[in-house]
């Protein structure tokens, strides 16, 4: 690790713990009693769910671009956050029995993420070029979409409410009891991508030349594949389908740390995507007072014409 | 020492048939044949791509039907240089050349010190070390090409293989890269290198053995002739 990099990390890290001692304050004052439970059942848990969802969409997002070989790549635009949630909806509605509680929805939601981004895989590999992904990804997502809504008009109002609000994306559905949990996915999430850290750099240069260096690149895409599968299907079990947070979040890290080397890559990529879902979920607790925002406004709203940019340069 | 022995080489149906042929080591080998004659499949047959269909050929004691099976024994014994190299955006020369190594890394790949001076050593060899924190996306197609050679250079394994590496090299270039070759064999393990080219006049000129690819057939001249190739060459015409 060069020196400019350590001194990156420091700074990131400094920000970090600023940005949660701040994010952690703006929850309203109440009396004595209601701080110590407040803080426990809803402070921790929404500040753990901004930076283990920021840190594992953006290192899921970051895993499919350096397997799909675009950087267009990402669990959102591709419709694995639209599959795991059709899987969600599908549990919702007790089409299938929900014995486990909550690992019946994360279970389903993780398979839905890796049948989707399984299928994803196979057509991006016959797609030349990068933009045409995006296309597909967005017709697969409406087409979960509208399989959702045919599911829906045979719920109940208060499960359509449920799924609805749960569409919306939140870091606020996390209770105090979900939390080990949820660390645990994603932090095993993203414990897995460190022994396949020389495989990510090898996959720069396409599979085959992979291949000639060593890696079992089949071996290597499945675990890809699952690796991506487990940080999307999990957050988006936990907190809905986050907007464009998987696909920025990475290139914005290798436009600012200007490498390809995949440790730098990933821890880089946790903490930015962290940052980023901090500052955001900070500016809808500070505004509201006055207005309250979904979460999917804000990160598409910041995300979107960012990914137009790099879309646009890269002609 | 590479050893073919009644290797058929093709995907469904057999390309080239080659009986007997020994490669010694410390050579390098041209392969020379028409367009459609089957080169591509023949170097990616070598280097453990693709199986040949049946036969064996042996790359320094291994066979390639077993290069197929393990990647990591093919990374040991074989480094390809494919014809284009388009680069990559954020990526440094020094970087990618540094990718070579990637064999001999941890799984975090982790580079040591000896690794970062081998790579120096190469670049400064090829004389790219001044482009080294350039990004291989912004490079020249020559200058892709050199980093290209320098990464399978510091994988450092017995066998090289090129497909067309002097296409887009100027003259000085070109002298450049044969000259380093024809050093790299010479290294006292005994190394062989096979690039595939259409330059006939240059592999005669260099006195460069040359393989000829013609009619189904491989064959090798020690010292090859322009009429000697040219016949075998305007023979061929089992287009595929």
């Amino acid at each position: 690790m060069k020196r400019r990099h350590t001194f990156l990390i420091v700074f990131f890290i400094t920000l970090l713990i600023i940005l949660s001692l701040i994010h952690i304050n703006v929850l309203q004052k109440s009396t004595e009693d209601l701080q110590q439970l407040i803080f426990w059942e809803f402070k921790v848990p929404r500040l753990l769910s901004a930076l283990l969802a920021g840190a594992g969409l953006s290192i899921s997002g970051l895993l499919m671009q350096n397997l799909f070989q675009n950087p267009m790549a990402g669990p959102y635009v591709l419709g694995i956050n639209s599959a795991a949630s059709l899987f969600i909806a599908i549990m919702v509605l007790g089409v299938a029995p929900s014995f486990w509680g909550v690992f019946s929805y994360v279970g389903a939601a993780m398979c839905g993420a890796f049948i989707s981004a399984s299928l994803m895989f196979v057509v991006s590999r016959r797609v030349q070029n990068l933009q045409s992904l995006l296309v597909i990804g967005l017709m697969f997502a409406s087409f979960m979409g509208a399989f959702e809504s045919i599911l829906q008009s045979f719920a109940s109002p208060e499960q359509v409410k449920q799924i609805y609000i749960w569409n919306m994306g939140s870091l606020q559905q996390l209770s105090a009891d979900q939390v080990p949990w949820f660390m645990f996915f994603v932090l095993a999430g993203i414990s897995l991508c460190f022994p396949v850290i020389k495989a990510l750099n090898a996959f720069v240069l396409g599979e085959l030349h992979a291949a000639q260096l060593g890696i079992s690149v089949k071996k290597i895409r499945i675990i890809l594949l699952l690796i991506a599968a487990l940080l999307a299907g999990s957050i988006t079990a936990f907190c809905g389908p986050i907007a464009f947070v998987g696909l920025a979040i990475p290139n914005l890290t290798r436009a600012l740390l200007k490498t390809q080397d995949h440790l730098i890559l990933i821890l880089f990529t946790a903490l930015i995507g962290s940052i980023f879902l901090l500052v955001v979920d900070s500016m809808i607790l500070i505004l509201d007072p006055w207005i309250s925002l979904p979460l999917n406004v804000l990160t598409a709203g910041l995300g979107a014409p960012y990914v137009a940019y790099l879309m646009l340069k890269s002609k | 020492m590479i050893v073919f022995k009644q290797t058929s080489i093709g995907y469904q149906n057999a390309l080239i048939g080659v009986h007997e042929l020994s490669l010694p080591s410390k050579k390098m080998y041209a392969l020379i044949g028409r367009n459609g004659s089957g080169k591509s499949t023949l170097l990616k047959t070598i280097i453990g791509q693709i199986p040949a269909i049946s036969g064996d050929i042996s790359i320094y004691g291994s066979s390639v039907q077993e290069l197929y099976k393990i990647h990591q024994k093919r990374s040991e014994k074989v480094a390809f240089v494919s014809s284009m190299f388009m680069g990559v955006d954020m990526l440094t020369l020094n970087e990618y050349v540094g990718l070579g190594r990637i064999p001999q890394l941890g799984n975090l790949g982790r580079m040591q010190k000896e690794d970062h001076q081998i790579v120096q050593e190469v670049l400064e060899k090829l004389k790219i070390i001044d482009l080294q924190g350039h990004y291989t996306s912004q490079l020249s197609d020559g200058e892709r090409q050199l980093a290209s050679l320098a990464r399978a250079m510091v994988q450092d394994t017995p066998l090289l293989v090129l497909d067309e590496p002097t296409s887009f090299l100027d003259v000085f270039n070109k002298s450049l890269l044969l000259e380093q070759l024809e050093d790299w064999v010479s290294h006292k393990d005994g190394r062989t290198v096979i690039f595939s080219s259409h330059d006939l006049e240059n592999c005669i000129e260099k006195e460069i053995p040359t393989l000829v690819l013609a009619n189904r057939a491989l064959q090798l001249f020690e010292k090859p002739t322009k009429l000697q190739v040219m016949e075998l060459l305007q023979e061929d015409n089992n287009q595929f």
